[in-house]
C-alpha cells in the first residue's frame, strides 16, 4: 500500500506536519538537545559558568560518594510507579464498571469521581499536608475519638511512602475513569447477553468480555501513567513530604518520596543549582522514556486485543 | 494543485494574522518608551508573598514616587527568595536586571558570586551607623557593605504560660538551656501534661544558630569571611552537641514537628493549638502566633535556649536584605539606593517592627519605640531585642557564609531525620559532613 500516493504533491504533507514540527522543535527538541549538552558541562545556574568535564556529571551519577543516593533514588521511582499504576488501573476499572452497570443512574457517582482530577496538585497537596499533621490534622484529631491511635504520617517511613501513593492514586483515578468509561461504553451489549444465556456470573462475565476488551484502554493507561508517576507526581510529593522523610539504613541516603523528576529539581533548582548534575540525571530519564516508548510501540499491536481483524 | 494554494494561503493567513498581533504590541511597547523617558522606572524584585507584607511594601512605593516625581519604583513580588534571586540573574543575562532584589541572607556568598551586583557601598557616600551592628555586619563582607538590612529575625523560645503554671515551673523564667528544657519537660511530664515537650520545625537554620551560640563557626576560613570556605565543620564538637540535644529531646518523647522538611506552617500549628508547651521559631513571626492563638492561652518569650556548658555568643541575623544590580545609569542607582534607604528609615522600620515582629534595623527605630513605651506594651518582643544586643560580634555570630549554602542546609536537615528515626549520631554526622564538603567542593570548582 502507498500511502504518498494521497498527496499528490511531496510538499503538501510537510505544509500539514510544519505546525507540530515546529512546536516539537522548539518546545521539546531544542531543549531535549540543550540538556545533553548541558550534561557534559559544570555549569551553575547562579553563575552562569559553564566547564567542560565530558562524562564526570554521569560518573558522579553512578560512582563514587554521590551514587547510593542515585540508586535509591532509582529504585523508589520504580516501586512507587509499579505502587501507583497496578492498584490505580485495578480501582479504576472496578469503580468504572460499577458506575456504569448503573445506567444513567450512575451519572451523579461518575461526577464525582471525575472530580478529583480536576483539583490542581498544589491544592490536594496542601490540603494533605495540613490534613496529616500529626498533632494538630483533621485525620489524627479524627482518630483520637477511636482508640487514640497517632500515626506519625510524614516522617514514618512507611506510611510517608504509602501516603504519598494513595494521594498519587486518588489524584489520578479520574483521568483512568474518564477513559474506561468510554471504553466500557463501547462493549456491544450483545456480548453479555450471549454470556447470561450461557449461565455465565459476573465475575465470569468480568473476566472473559469485560477485561479482554477494555487492554486496549488498559495498555495505553499503563504508559500515560507512567509519565504521570514518572513527571507529574512532582507536585504531590514537594507540598506533601519535600522529598522526605529519610528511611531506615540501608535506605538512609535519600529521603524515600524524592523520585527521579524531584531529585533533578533538587540538584538542578535546589540548593547551588548545580545545573550540568541535573541535566545529567535528565538525560538518563530520557533515554529511560526513549525506552519505554519504543518498547510501547514495538509491542502495542501484538499483545492487546483491540478487536475486529 | 488547488488544495495546496488553498493551505499556503491558509498559513499566509496566519503568520500575517500573528506579525500584525505582534507589531500592535511592540507599537504599545514603544508608547511606553516614551512615556518612561520622562518618567524612570526602578524595578524592585521582592519575595514576600503575602498581602500583608508585599502591600505595606507597595504603600510605601506609591509614597516615595509621590515624593520623587521623576521616578517610579515598581516593587513586584517574584515567588520565594530562591526563585526571586534566579529570576534576577536570569533576567541580568538578558540585560533586563530589575534594579533593586530582595535576596535571604544564606543566598549572600552565591548573591555576590553571580557578578550581577554593585556593592550598594560603592554607590555614592551614605551613612549606615544607624543600622544595628550584628545585622549589618552580616552583609559586609571585606569591609564593604554589600546590601541594605531589610528584614531580620532570630529565632527565639515561645511559651505557654498556662502549661508552664499548671506544671509549677515559674512562667516569668522560661528554660535558657537545653539542660533546662529537659528538666522543665520531665517536671511538666510528672505533673500530669501530656503536652509537655519542645517543637520546631525541621530547619537547618536552627542548627546555623546553635552553632553561631557556641561560637563555633559552619564553615574554614573565618566562617567563609577571610577567604571562600572550602570545608564544613558539620561534625565538630559544637555540632555533636546540637545533634545529641535533638536526640536526647526525641528519645524521652519531648521533641514534636509535622515530619515534614521546613515546615514552618506545621509546626507552628502544633504550638497555637496548645499541643505543646514549648515552641522556637523566628521573632518575625511574633505578630501572626499570638493572633492565631487569640485568647486560647497566654503566650510568653525567652532566649534561644544553648547548651550549659556554653557562652551565649548571640544569634545570627536571619532575614534578607536588599541588593543592587550593576550596569544601570549612576542617578538610577542611586535612586534605588534612596527608594531602600526610605524603605528601611526610621519610621518606617518601627511600623514594619510592630506589623511583623521583624526587627527594625536601626537604632533610632529601638530608640523611638523605648521612648514611646511599645516594649512596656509588648513585653513579649523585648527579648528579642535584648538577645539581639547582647550578641557579642565574631565570625561565628556574623554568620558563616558559602555558597552552597542551601544544599548544606539540606543535607543538615536530612541528617537530622536519620537521628530522629534512630539512626546512629556520629555516622550521621560524618556522612552530612562529607557529602556538604563534597557540594562545596564541586561548587568552588566553577572559579
Amino acid at each position: 500500500m502507498n500511502t504518498h500516493s494521497q498527496y499528490r504533491s511531496r510538499v503538501l504533507p510537510w505544509v500539514f506536519l510544519s505546525p507540530t514540527l515546529f512546536i516539537l522543535l522548539v518546545f521539546l527538541y531544542y531543549p531535549a538537545w540543550q540538556s545533553i549538552i548541558l550534561s557534559l558541562f559544570r555549569s551553575n545556574l547562579f553563575l552562569g559558568t559553564r566547564q567542560f568535564i565530558g562524562l564526570e556529571n554521569f560518573r558522579n551519577l553512578l560512582t563514587g560518594p554521590l551514587a547510593p543516593a542515585y540508586k535509591q533514588v532509582f529504585l523508589q521511582t520504580l516501586v512507587f510507579s509499579v505502587l501507583v499504576i497496578v492498584p490505580g488501573l485495578l480501582i479504576s476499572l472496578a469503580l468504572a464498571s460499577m458506575t456504569n452497570s448503573l445506567g444513567k443512574h450512575g451519572k451523579i457517582y461518575r461526577i464525582l469521581l471525575i472530580w478529583p482530577y480536576a483539583l490542581s496538585p498544589a491544592v490536594a497537596g496542601t490540603i494533605f499536608s495540613f490534613m496529616f499533621n500529626p498533632d494538630t490534622g483533621a485525620v489524627n484529631t479524627f482518630l483520637k475519638q477511636f482508640g487514640g491511635l497517632q500515626p506519625r504520617w510524614l516522617d514514618n517511613p512507611v506510611l510517608a511512602f504509602v501516603l504519598v501513593v494513595c494521594g498519587c492514586i486518588w489524584k489520578n483515578l479520574g483521568y483512568n475513569i474518564v477513559f474506561y468509561l468510554a471504553s466500557l461504553q463501547n462493549i456491544p451489549k450483545a456480548n453479555y447477553e450471549a454470556a447470561e444465556l450461557d449461565g455465565a456470573g459476573v465475575l465470569r462475565k468480568f473476566f472473559r468480555i469485560t477485561l479482554p476488551l477494555v487492554s486496549p484502554v488498559t495498555y495505553f493507561l499503563i504508559f500515560t501513567n507512567l509519565t504521570y508517576t514518572v513527571f507529574e507526581a512532582f507536585a504531590l510529593v514537594d507540598l506533601m513530604t519535600m522529598g522526605g522523610p529519610m528511611g531506615p539504613p540501608p535506605l538512609d541516603k535519600a529521603g524515600l518520596t524524592t523520585f527521579l523528576i524531584y531529585k533533578v529539581f533538587q540538584d538542578g533548582f535546589g540548593g547551588s543549582s548545580n545545573m550540568g548534575f541535573a541535566a545529567a540525571q535528565s538525560v538518563i530519564l530520557m533515554i529511560m522514556v526513549a525506552a519505554v516508548t519504543f518498547l510501547q510501540f514495538k509491542y502495542g499491536d501484538k499483545k492487546v486485543h483491540y478487536g475486529g481483524e | 494543485m488547488k488544495r495546496l494554494v488553498t493551505t499556503l494561503m491558509f498559513c499566509v493567513l496566519t503568520a500575517a494574522a500573528f506579525a500584525s498581533g505582534q507589531s500592535e504590541e511592540t507599537a504599545s511597547a514603544d508608547k511606553q518608551m516614551t512615556a518612561e523617558n520622562e518618567v524612570k522606572e526602578i524595578q524592585f524584585w521582592f519575595a514576600f508573598g503575602d498581602a500583608k507584607r508585599s502591600g505595606w511594601i507597595k504603600d510605601l512605593a506609591a509614597e516615595w514616587n509621590a515624593a520623587n516625581p521623576g521616578y517610579r519604583v515598581v516593587a513586584e513580588a517574584k515567588g520565594s527568595y530562591r526563585e526571586t534571586l534566579q529570576a534576577a540573574v536570569l533576567a541580568s543575562r538578558q540585560g533586563v536586571a530589575p534594579h533593586l532584589v530582595h535576596v535571604f541572607e544564606v543566598g549572600t556568598q552565591l548573591a555576590a558570586d553571580t557578578g550581577i551586583f554593585e556593592p550598594i557601598g560603592n554607590v555614592g557616600k551614605f551613612d549606615t551607623s544607624d543600622y544595628i551592628e550584628p545585622v549589618l555586619n552580616y552583609y559586609t563582607i571585606d569591609g564593604t557593605v554589600n546590601s541594605i538590612p531589610f528584614n531580620s529575625s532570630s529565632p527565639i523560645l515561645y511559651t505557654n504560660k498556662d502549661m508552664m503554671k499548671k506544671a509549677g515551673l515559674d512562667p516569668d523564667n522560661p528554660p535558657e538551656t537545653f539542660e533546662e528544657i529537659l528538666a522543665a519537660c520531665e517536671q511538666a511530664r510528672a505533673a500530669g501534661i501530656d503536652e509537655a515537650g519542645l517543637g520546631f520545625c525541621l530547619h537547618g537554620w536552627y542548627f546555623e544558630q546553635w552553632m553561631a551560640e557556641q561560637g563555633a563557626p559552619i564553615v574554614n576560613n573565618g566562617n567563609g569571611r577571610d577567604g571562600r570556605a572550602t570545608e564544613t565543620m558539620l561534625n565538630s564538637d559544637a555540632a555533636m552537641n546540637i545533634y545529641e540535644f535533638i536526640k536526647e529531646l526525641n528519645d524521652r518523647g519531648f521533641y514534636k514537628y509535622s515530619g515534614k522538611f521546613e515546615d514552618w506552617d506545621g509546626s507552628d500549628a502544633i504550638f497555637q493549638e496548645g499541643k505543646i508547651m514549648f515552641h522556637i521559631t523566628s521573632t518575625a513571626d511574633l505578630g501572626n502566633i499570638s493572633t492565631a492563638i487569640g485568647g486560647r492561652f497566654e503566650m510568653g518569650t525567652g532566649r534561644l535556649p544553648i547548651p550549659a556548658d556554653s557562652r551565649r555568643n548571640g544569634v545570627v541575623i536571619g532575614g534578607a536584605s536588599v541588593w543592587l544590580t550593576k550596569g544601570h545609569p549612576m542617578d538610577e542607582m542611586e535612586a534605588a539606593r534612596d527608594f531602600i534607604l526610605f524603605l528601611t528609615n526610621t519610621e518606617n522600620m518601627m511600623d514594619w517592627h510592630k506589623m511583623t515582629g521583624y526587627y527594625p534595623v536601626r537604632k533610632s527605630s529601638v530608640d523611638e519605640l523605648e521612648k514611646e513605651g511599645w516594649f512596656a506594651d509588648a513585653p513579649e518582643r523585648t527579648i528579642a531585642f535584648t538577645q539581639l544586643l547582647e550578641t557579642i560580634p565574631n565570625q561565628a555570630t556574623a554568620g558563616g557564609v558559602m555558597g552552597t549554602f542551601g544544599d548544606t542546609r539540606t543535607i543538615v536537615e536530612e541528617a537530622i531525620q536519620k537521628i530522629l528515626n534512630g539512626g546512629d549520631v556520629q555516622a550521621a554526622a560524618d556522612e552530612a559532613r562529607k557529602l556538604a564538603d563534597l557540594k562545596l567542593a564541586e561548587y568552588n570548582k566553577n572559579f
